[in-house]
């Protein structure tokens, strides 16, 4: 279900926060996305095979966090176009965790309906494992 | 003891030429698994039977090339780890085409902290579909962090 209510580039002000997405990042989740991405590894969906290689459990692939990246500004803005995402992913994010995604809008081309978004992934101590900055097109 | 890699040689040399080129098709119910395992509402990325089903704008970042580097590129210390990805989606890819990957080294630059210099590596797949229209720019980042000599 979309809990899109941005239609239009003009229905986005500067500053604003994309409500906050807690991302599914369950044991399950990440091997069904695993599965689907073809990154079906142990170090991200068996806890004992990561440790068994000195990692403190199991990962969220990044490509995974890029992708809730997108997921949020299309539960934003339905109709968004993202031109761009770039992530950077600083420090690993455990399966079976709890994360927050927030977002906040950085630039805004009226004319173009250009949108900059920053977006990050925090984990419960409230520590930035992921950012990146997106570019989306919005409806003039 | 490790030498430090030569950054400009590097580039001059390895910067810019196709290294790989691949071929890859997609399943449509494994693209909308991709889609809702990351939370995606949008119903032309999570439903097949919509009329402009398509793969996330992410999608391509997923994609190895057959190479991880050019041919006689110098072995790096360690692994290296994945230090980020950016897509640039630039139109859709839909299940059962077949698409091309070709991949060159984009990009190789250095920083310098306290515990010594990382350098970094940016693999750029460009993806293709059979007429040749671009679909979309993936970079891949992998950084190492150099030892320092003794």
């Amino acid at each position: 279900m979309s809990e899109s209510n941005i239609a239009t580039v003009a229905d986005v002000e500067f500053g604003v926060e994309l409500p906050a997405f807690l991302p599914d990042i369950s044991i399950d989740n990440v091997k069904r996305f695993a599965v689907a991405a073809h990154w079906d590894f142990p170090r991200f969906t068996d806890h004992e095979a990561a440790r068994s290689e000195g990692l403190p459990g199991a990962l969220v692939p990044g490509i995974m966090s890029q992708g809730f990246f997108a997921a949020m500004i299309h539960r934003w803005a339905d109709g968004a176009q993202i031109n761009s995402i770039d992530t950077i992913f600083r420090a690993p994010v455990l399966v079976d965790s709890t994360c927050t995604i927030n977002g906040v809008v950085t630039d805004i081309d009226e004319d173009n309906g250009q949108v900059e978004i920053d977006l990050t992934m925090l984990n419960e101590k409230g520590e930035t494992r992921v950012f990146g900055t997106a570019q989306i097109t919005l409806p003039v | 003891m490790t030498e430090p890699l030569d950054i400009d040689a590097l580039t001059a040399r390895y910067v810019g030429p196709v290294f790989d080129e691949k071929t890859f098709t997609f399943d449509a119910q494994e693209l909308a698994d991709f889609a809702q395992a990351c939370g995606e509402t949008a119903s032309r990325y999570t439903d097949p039977a919509d009329p402009d089903f398509q793969a996330s704008p992410t999608m391509p970042t997923r994609l190895h090339p057959g190479a991880r580097f050019p041919e006689g590129f110098p072995e790096v210390a360690g692994l290296g780890m994945d230090a980020g990805k950016a897509i640039q989606p630039i139109a859709p890819i839909r299940p059962g085409e077949t698409i091309v990957g070709r991949t060159h080294m984009h990009e190789i630059y250095t920083k310098t902290g306290r515990s010594g210099r990382m350098v970094f590596f940016v693999n750029r797949m460009e993806l293709f579909d059979a007429s040749e229209q671009q679909l979309a720019v993936s970079d891949s980042r992998i950084v190492i962090r150099e030892k320092p000599s003794e």
